[in-house]
Parts: C-alpha cells; structure tokens; sequence
C-alpha cells in the first residue's frame, strides 16, 4: 500500500466521522455497517489471510463480545466495556487456542465452523434453561456516537492489520503460509505465532459484538453467533483481496453496496449474487479486486 | 427407564442412522476420490426431496418411483458441476492446491446459490405431503409405512454401494483412486473418469435420501444444512474418504443422538451433534476408528 492509498482512506475516515453532523440517519446506518464489516474482515485477516488458517468461526468472537457487554453496560463507561468485551473474546480464543490451531488444514476450517455452532447452541439452551429467549439493552447511545466508535475500532484493524503485513512477525506469519514444517525448521516459533495472530484476531470482533448489539438494542443468541456472518466476512475477504489492507476495505464496500441495493427488494437474488461472486473470484480471480486493480494499473 | 429398552427406541434410531449412513456415504465418495470438502451436499437431500414433491403433485407418481428420478437430476448436477467448473481446474496442479484448500468455501457459493434459487422459484414456506402414513405393527415395535420403507431402501442402497466397491472392477478403481490417486494412475485407472463417475454416483445418493426424507418430513429450500453437518460429523468419525468406517459411524451417531436425546431432552440433540463434531476433531482429526487415508 502506497502513500497515496493510505491519504486516501485516511479521507474516507475523516468523511465519515463527519457523517454524524451532516448524514440523514439512512447513511449514519450504512456507514455503521460498513466499518462494522471493515473491522470484522480486517480482524479476520491477521491469521486467516497471513497464514492460510481460514477461519469460518469468528463470528464466535462477536457473539462473546456481546454476551460480555451485557452486564457492564450499567455500570462502566462505553470504552471500558467495550475493552471488556475485546478482552473477553481474547481470553476465549487464548482458552481454545493451543489445541484449535494444532488442527492442519481443511480440518481446522470445519473446526473453526464446528467451534462456533457448538457455542452458539450452548449459550442457545442456557437462554431457554433461563427462560430467556434474548437480552435486551437500554439506553443506548446516538447512532452517531456508535458510528464514531465503529470508525475507531474499523481504524484500528487496518491499521494493525497492514502493520502486522509489515512486521518480521507478518514474516513469520507468512512463512506458516508457505511451509509450516519449513519454518519451524528453520526457527519460527510456528505455534506461537499462530497464537498471537489468532488472538489478535479475536478482540476486535469482541468489541464489534458489543456495538452491534448497543445498535440493535434487542438480540437473540442466534443472531449474535448467526454463522452467515462468519461466511459473510470469508466472502468479503476472498472478493476484496487479502494481500495487502486495501483488499478488504473494497470487499465490505462492495458487499455492503450490493445488499443496499437488493437485500430489502431481492434477498434470494443478493444471495445468489453472493455465492456467484464467491466461485468466480474463487476460480479465476484469487487475487480479489485489489489484485484486479493492481494487475490493470501494472499492465496500464 | 423402560423406554431406553423398547424395540420402539431402537427402531427410531436405526432409521436415522440409516439415513446419515446414506447421506455421509455420497459425501465420503466426492472428498474421496476428489479431495472436495461438498458443503452444499445437505442441498441435494433438498433436492431430491423437490424432486419427490412435485413428481407427487404435478405427476401423481408415488415417492418410491421418484426415487430413481431424484437420483438421475442430482447426477446430472454433479455432472454438470465437474464439466463446467472441476476438469479444468483439477488437471492443472497449482490450481488444484488451491481449489481443494478453498473447495468448502467453493461449495458454501453452490450451496447457496441452490437455497436461494429454489426459495426464489418455489417460496420458502414449508410443504409436505402424506405418504405411507399407515402403522404396522410387529411384535411390540408399532412403526409407520413410511419409515419402514425408508430404512429399507437406505439400508439396501448402502449394502448394494458397499458390494459394488467390494466387487465391481469400477470399484476397485475408484477404492484405489481414493487410496493412492498418483498409483491409480500409474497402473492405468481413468482417474478422469472415475472423478466423473463418483461425483455424479455421490450427488445421486444424496437424492435418492432426500426423497427418503422427503416422505416422513416437511421440506423447505433451507432444509439441507442440517444434513451437511450431521453428514461431516459421521465422515469426521469415521475418518475422511474411508467408506465403511463411515457407514458404521452413520449408525452409531443415529444410535447416539436416538438414546442420548431419549436420556436428556430434545434440546440437547445440537449440542450432542457439534461437542462430538469438535471433540473428535481435536482429538483425531483422522477419524476414531479408521486408520487414516493417505492423500
């Protein structure tokens, strides 16, 4: 990513944390989601797209997230709860980490998917042990407010994200990519690494969790671990592109732009729409839009 | 305590073993042979069990009848899928790397294309019709027409596969394409046709079930996933690509979920299916009782 792409979306952020003063609340709402899946696809990447240990669980993360926000919402401020929720999802995917991420392959792509329905179902039949069916939220803030802190945590991704690409830990990242028993070879601490990366993967969602939930006021477990969300983020990544942290800016945009303009009309047809995309740039443009862009500006 | 010794309870979960055996077994042959992890196969079940729907309504054919037309349009969609989108991309190497890495999310896009395209042609309610609904009894086992039927048709298709694998010279190539593809090749099995043939004979299985399905149960476009994962987790015990071990894990997980919901209470039976589904893949990503298939 070059100096001027960083101006660039640096002035798409600030546009956007202005949205609030000038915005009807239609476009505060789709600018919410769009750095709501910047934030989740960005998340994603720091392990699934670094080193190929693709993750169609993570919306176990947000579900967590959630669930933790529920009690301290009354008694801390916004930021705190939302570190809480952050560190919540961490410590969870710390807790099952050693063991998930020694599982290679297509396995561990089913695990991820297993893991998070497995919770969704636990915490499922708590709510109706309970005699609860969902959790409720009172008081919440402006839409703008939770705007500005979707922003924040959509900033933070990218930014870790592309530093992560950089760092000699994205190295080392990438070098489990290429050949993990190479690399522990030659001295990665292979382990160790896929830990941090999946740890740091996790804590985002965690606080985007929360805000979704301040944002709907009312959620069911089954939409706070729904896993067409982990699907969704999979999706975005592959369309937009993981190379660098352009990519997935441009997959949530186009996504969050597609069901705008078919989800309320056309949900059936958003959804073949959807899973059309997913085989084509799966086949035949594994690059993602940015990999299209980038081959048309070398070529140009 | 004297419903977990009734032949009823037994009955029950011999027919949904029989099911997930059949079901898992058109999964367990396309990973197989080729490498492919088919999330949308519960989407077949679904489809064969349209299929049995509106023979029933349009044609007035009875189920039974419907069961070799299911099989033929879910392997003419196999067929399909492996002519337009997999020969190419299987014959060349640095895409095959990638494809079977990505193939789970590749079958998420077909999987949700058919959901979508089949609730868009024929809504997404919830339709069903009555068939065979009559009780017999035998002995102290009192069991509908229905049910009876499938576990018969499920138990003797599984037979029949399993004797042609056993038996059948095409079986024992598409075995040893499954056991060593680099191998098969080299003493001259078509491992072109072979992929052809087992991905069109796996789709038609998972049919041939979704009619079974389709006479003891409402269907809806969104009816497949549940197959999909029940079916993963009787391939996961039984070990990826080895075909009898699965079938033996279809019964056992319809024995398990059958007694272990008739011991704690209906809420429990997702909660059975994904503890087993993760611990296992914790445990021994290769299978319980299998020994693992060497790719």
């Amino acid at each position: 990513m070059n100096v001027r792409s960083a101006l660039f979306l640096a002035f798409l952020a600030v546009g956007t944390a202005l949205l609030p003063i000038w915005g009807t609340p239609y476009l505060i709402g789709i600018a919410f989601n769009l750095m709501m899946w910047i934030a989740l696809v960005q998340s994603w990447s720091m392990l699934s797209a670094t080193t190929g240990y693709v993750s169609l669980g993570h919306v176990v993360f947000v579900g967590i997230g959630a669930y933790a926000f529920v009690p301290t919402h009354d008694i801390l401020p916004l930021p705190l709860g939302l570190a809480v929720s952050a560190i919540a999802a961490a410590f969870f995917a710390f807790f099952v980490g050693l063991p998930v991420l020694r599982v290679p392959g297509p396995y561990f792509v089913i695990l991820t998917f297993g893991l998070s329905e497995l919770v969704r179902n636990i915490v499922m039949r708590i709510e109706s042990g309970l005699g609860s069916f969902g959790r409720m939220i009172f008081d919440a803030p402006d839409p703008g407010v939770l705007l500005w802190w979707m922003l924040v945590l959509a900033v933070f991704a990218t930014v870790i994200a592309q530093l992560i690409r950089g760092a000699r830990f994205g190295r080392g990242l990438a070098a489990i990519r290429e050949d993990e028993v190479a690399a522990e070879t030659v001295g990665v601490a292979v382990s160790r690494l896929k830990l941090y990366a999946w740890i740091a993967s996790a804590a985002i969602p965690g606080a985007v969790g929360a805000l979704s939930l301040l944002r709907v006021s009312y959620f069911e477990p089954g939409q706070a671990f729904d896993p067409v969300i982990s699907f969704t983020i999979v999706t975005m990544a592959l369309v937009g592109g993981t190379q660098d942290a352009r990519g997935p800016i441009l997959g949530a945009a186009a996504f969050v732009l597609l069901s705008e303009l078919l989800w309320s009309s056309l949900p059936q047809l958003y959804m073949i729409v959807l899973g059309v995309a997913l085989i084509v740039f799966i086949l035949f443009l594994p690059g993602g839009l940015i990999g299209l862009a980038d081959r048309k500006r070398r070529s140009g | 305590m004297d419903i977990l010794f009734s032949g009823q309870l037994l009955f029950a979960a011999l027919v949904s073993g029989s099911l997930y055996a059949l079901v898992a077994l058109g999964l367990n042959l396309v990973y197989g042979t080729l490498r492919l992890l088919n999330i949308a196969h519960g989407e077949l079940v679904m489809i064969g069990a349209y299929t049995a729907f509106w023979m029933l309504t349009l044609f007035a054919v009875p189920p039974v009848l419907s069961i070799p037309v299911a099989a033929l349009v879910c392997a003419a969609l196999g067929w399909l899928l492996y002519v337009g989108l997999f020969r190419r991309l299987l014959k060349r190497p640095e895409l095959a790397a990638r494809i079977e890495a990505n193939s789970l999310i590749l079958f998420y896009g077909i999987s949700v294309i058919l959901q979508n395209a089949t609730a868009l042609f024929f809504t997404s309610s919830a339709r069903g019709y009555s068939y065979l609904g009559e009780v017999v009894t035998m002995g102290d086992v009192s069991m509908t027409g229905n049910r009876l039927l499938s576990l018969g048709v499920a138990v003797t298709l599984t037979i029949g596969m399993l004797l042609f694998l056993r038996f059948h010279i095409f079986g024992w190539s598409l075995s040893a394409v499954i056991e060593r593809r680099e191998a098969a090749r080299v003493v001259g099995v078509n491992v072109d046709q072979v992929q052809v043939i087992t991905i069109c004979v796996g789709f038609a299985i998972a049919g041939m079930a979704g009619v079974l399905v389709s006479m003891t149960e409402q269907i809806t476009p969104f009816m497949g996933f549940p197959f999909t994962i029940t079916a993963f987790v009787v391939i996961i015990v039984g070990g990826l690509g080895n075909i009898p071990s699965g079938i033996l894990a279809g019964f056992a997980l319809g024995l398990i979920e059958t007694y272990g919901v008739a011991l704690t209470s209906a809420g429990y039976r997702s909660i059975l299916i994904y503890g087993l589904f993760v611990a296992v893949l914790l445990i021994r990503p290769e299978g319980l009782f299998a020994k693992a298939v060497k790719s």
